[in-house]
């Protein structure tokens, strides 16, 4: 598929051949950030389900490289791509480090023994995600923004090419969600890896993605860079902002222009 | 911190390995009759002159112990796979409808084969718990492709369970009087009669079903994880819990056909061994939890054995008594962690 590392051809997305979200098409060239923004609903999830195979695509095709997905073999795969969702982990007894080690998986033995390299990696990983202090402690005892960092290492972990984020930093305080994405953003440089994450901050979408994507009903509302999307009152529109109660307080009207009418 | 974990499991694995010996032995030398442990040692070498106690040893205790062993390695695995399978610290054989599955397909067979005075042979009485028990797996899977739901998965285990257990009162009750007798026997749990032969079919079946689940430890460990997760690292989901409900009847319902259904070892002893452990990790949880099993039952059927003697209790009144207080322990404490 040309340049481009990650690409979707009308991609349709939806459950039980039903498609939600029809004629998606991205392109992505290595390295790059896309984020996906729309209200709730509206099938930022799914799309990302269906990206990570996880889900049957209803209709279209995934790329990436020259690699059909749906034709990659699961191990295969798993080297290209990993993912950060926000389904609860449960992770009895384990340390940060040993879920972080958990990635490691598709390169493992039979018995999954983790050999030298395998070890070397988990511990580069943690220093370049920053969680080195809490390597050691019970997963279950640390707080959100250090699992979720957790779980970030965990897929790097894996080595791949390509990450797939819902929603990462969305129960995270303002602290650890740009801490977050500067050390997605420090990967990015270092690896040259590629993101597709869903966000509901739209400020930081702006600032950390390449490529936006911006979904409402059917089909693909916008798709582009930062500065192509986030035009006039693009953004009032997208949420339906412009018939709402909260209208009437002052204040909340000039956050909606803060974030919309943003140059 | 990793060399101080290696040592705990060597620990814990010598520990539980002594255990066992140490228990093995105290149920063969105890009993309506007490034998030295010199006369078994000789005995087992094959140097006894006394017939009696040769014959005891050799026909009544010894594979009366070595089923225990190996029936209880099988239950406690059974359980550690179906909890694994629900990430559910309650579920077990029972839970899931599995053992009233086996009960109800062994009741059956027993009632209308001694009816037709055709001999009740073990193959067949395995069959058909292997059987009830892949029915009862097999409709709960049928709703799990409706539902997708964990606990809902759950409900209808019971469910199933119920009318198993509803069928089997309804087969007992139309029965002979002299069917039930030994249909109540069996029902009850008991590992007393064991003969070589029940033996030399427990351990080829339960031994191969160890080895495959042990082979299974790498993808179970992805599993635990979560579903998505799994998926991600390249596990085949599918098929992984296709092989967990198989391997897991497969344990539980050797249990069933020979020593009749038993509470409570299959969801309290992962329990313990997890505790000892101090990690869920399969391919350690795997071989700790059937040592494990088979320590528990051991030592409960020799308090069976010499607690009311020469009474013997029911082996499920013992492993009830000494499991469910563990089954509520751990759950409470599992609440206050959740707390803090």
């Amino acid at each position: 598929m040309g340049n481009y590392y990650f690409s979707t051809k009308k991609m349709c997305v939806g459950y039980d051949n039903k498609s939600l979200i029809k004629d998606i098409e991205i392109v992505l060239s290595r390295g790059e950030i896309l984020s996906i923004i729309g209200p709730n609903g509206a099938g930022k999830s799914t799309v990302l389900k269906s990206i990570a195979g996880q889900l049957k695509l209803v209709g279209g095709t995934v790329y990436i490289g020259s690699h059909n997905l749906t034709e990659m073999n699961s191990n295969e795969l798993a080297k290209q791509m990993s993912v950060v969702f926000t389904q609860k982990v449960m992770a009895e007894l384990k340390s940060c480090k040993d879920v972080v080690a958990t990635g490691r998986y598709p390169y493992t033995g039979r018995f999954g023994i983790l050999s030298k390299e395998d070890k070397q990696v988990v511990d580069e990983v943690i220093e370049l995600t920053h969680i080195t202090d809490i390597s050691y402690k019970d997963f279950d005892k640390v707080s959100d923004g250090q699992k979720q960092r957790v779980m970030l290492a965990r897929a790097i972990c894996q080595e791949p090419e390509i990450v797939i984020l819902d929603e990462p930093v969305s129960y995270l305080d303002i602290k650890y969600k740009l801490e977050f994405l500067s050390i997605l953003q420090e990967i990015r440089k270092k690896r040259g890896l590629t993101v597709i994450m869903s966000l509901h901050e739209l400020e930081l979408a702006k600032i950390v993605s390449d490529k936006i994507l911006c979904l409402k009903g059917e089909y693909v509302e916008r798709y582009g860079t930062p500065t192509q999307v986030f035009k006039s009152d693009f953004i009032e529109y997208l949420f339906d902002l412009k018939d709402g109660n909260f209208l009437k307080n002052k204040d909340f009207l000039s956050y909606i222009r803060q974030i919309s009418l943003l140059p | 911190m990793y060399q101080n974990r290696k040592r705990r499991y060597i620990i814990v694995f010598i520990f539980l390995s002594i255990s066992m010996l140490v228990f093995f032995m105290l149920n063969v030398c105890i009993g309506s009759i007490k034998i030295a442990l010199s006369d078994v040692l000789i005995t087992l070498v094959g140097h006894n002159s006394d017939e009696t106690i040769t014959r005891i040893l050799w026909d009544i205790r010894l594979p009366r112990a070595t089923s225990v062993l190996i029936l209880g390695g099988a239950l406690s695995l059974s359980g550690y796979l179906l909890q694994t399978f629900f990430n559910n610290p309650i579920a077990g054989p029972f839970v899931l409808g599995i053992s009233s599955g086996s009960k109800m397909v062994v009741a059956l067979i027993m009632v209308f084969l001694m009816r037709k005075a055709v001999r009740v042979t073990s193959a067949a009485i395995i069959i058909g718990a292997f059987i009830g028990a892949i029915l009862s797996m097999g409709f709960v899977l049928l709703m799990s492709n409706k539902i997708n739901n964990m606990s809902m998965l759950v409900v209808s285990g019971i469910m199933i369970g119920y009318i198993c257990s509803a069928i089997t009162e309804l087969v007992v009750t139309f029965a002979d009087d002299a069917d039930i007798v030994n249909l109540h026997n069996w029902s009850r749990g008991s590992f007393s009669g064991m003969t070589w032969d029940n033996v030399k079919v427990m351990a080829i079946v339960i031994f191969l079903t160890f080895i495959a689940v042990f082979f299974m430890s790498k993808p179970l460990s992805a599993y635990q994880l979560g579903d998505a997760y799994a998926v991600n690292v390249g596990v085949n989901i599918r098929a992984l819990r296709i092989c967990i409900v198989i391997f897991s009847s497969i344990l539980s319902a050797c249990v069933v056909a020979f020593a009749g259904p038993i509470s409570f070892v299959g969801v309290a002893t992962p329990h313990l061994v997890k505790k000892c452990l101090n990690t869920t990790e399969p391919i350690l949880m795997i071989p700790a939890c059937f040592i494990g099993g088979s320590v528990f039952c051991l030592f409960c059927d020799l308090f069976a054995k010499t607690v009311l003697a020469p009474t013997e209790l029911s082996i499920s009144t013992v492993t009830a008594i000494l499991g469910a207080p563990v089954v509520l322990w751990v759950m409470t404490e599992k609440r206050r962690e959740n707390h803090m």
